[in-house]
């Protein structure tokens, strides 16, 4: 056991992954400062190299896009970078929100043979 | 001399304990999901009409890993790629294909993942049941054409990794 425990920080260290984050996994909606419009905050932190912009979408239970607004769709977001941003939603659609999603976006020029696009859903309860 | 000395070591330390103060460090563990690119994949081209990630095809399979800081809050959905993201113009059809499987975990709790994984189309769902780390490895092949090559140029496609909250 305490092998696998060394072998997975081995991997852990030596392989110089990089992540995609983003938090929190289940944003509450409130009230924001306009009216009929609520609001949440998520954040973004960036650990990969390979990857400066995520794209913000927000989806219902089957997947189709919800109205939203946010200060950029796209982010910039240097690597080990955090960000946090306010992702604002009009009252008559929040009932049917279900995912707040950020996907990365790569560069054409940066995507290595086969290249891995990460998306990371937290879902609105 | 010494008396005095002593006496306001004793008041300097008694003064310094009076202002000292906790630095307290405090955290806490929510539920997060991380995805982590492990190894980016090299199409390999065994044959002029085939591009394939298959080491035995001259290729490396992508492996991501994608951490959960706490079981049972989201689902991992991998698709192996149905189209090339950069590509000579292409005259004729491709057939894809590919094939997700965990190559690693961090706890021996995950064995079960690979018997109770979904598949459709070209995407593979596991649900994250257990706390920890795990990798993927996504085998990917591209087939042209019934007897034509491939045209000379450089082929890039992308592996899809999501991590939905459940």
């Amino acid at each position: 056991m305490k092998l696998v425990y060394y072998a997975v920080a081995a991997a852990l260290v030596f392989t110089g992954a990089a992540a995609h984050e983003m938090t929190p996994t289940y944003p509450k909606m409130k009230p924001s400062y306009i009216d009929e419009v609520s609001t949440t905050q998520m954040r973004m932190w960036n650990r990969r190299n390979d990857v400066f912009y995520y794209e913000i979408t927000v989806f219902d239970d089957q997947w189709n896009t919800v109205p939203f607004a946010t200060p950029n769709k796209v982010i910039r977001l240097g690597f080990l970078e955090t960000k946090t941003f306010d992702v604002y939603i009009r009252d008559k659609d929040v009932a049917r929100v279900e995912y707040i999603c950020s996907t990365s976006k790569q560069l054409k020029q940066d995507v290595q043979s086969t290249g891995i696009k990460s998306r990371i859903c937290s879902r609105v309860k | 001399m010494f008396k005095s000395i002593f006496t306001l070591g004793a008041i300097g330390l008694m003064s310094s304990a009076a202002f000292a103060n906790d630095t307290p460090i405090t955290g806490n563990v929510s539920s997060k999901c991380s995805i982590f690119t492990d190894t980016p994949g090299v199409y390999g081209n065994p044959t002029p009409d085939e591009l394939s990630t298959e080491s035995a095809d001259g290729g490396v399979a992508p492996v991501l890993r994608i951490d959960v800081s706490i079981a049972d809050y989201y689902t991992a959905k991998i698709s192996w790629p149905n189209a090339f993201s950069t590509a000579p113009s292409l005259s004729d059809s491709v057939a894809w294909d590919g094939e997700v499987t965990v190559s690693n975990t961090s706890d021996t709790n995950m064995s079960g993942y690979e018997a109770a994984k979904l598949e459709y189309d070209n995407h593979t769902e596991y649900e994250l049941t257990v706390a920890g780390s795990t990798w993927f490895s996504v085998m990917s092949e591209a087939k042209y054409g019934v007897g034509k090559a491939l045209p000379g140029g450089e082929y890039k496609a992308n592996v899809t990794a999501e991590c939905i909250a459940d």
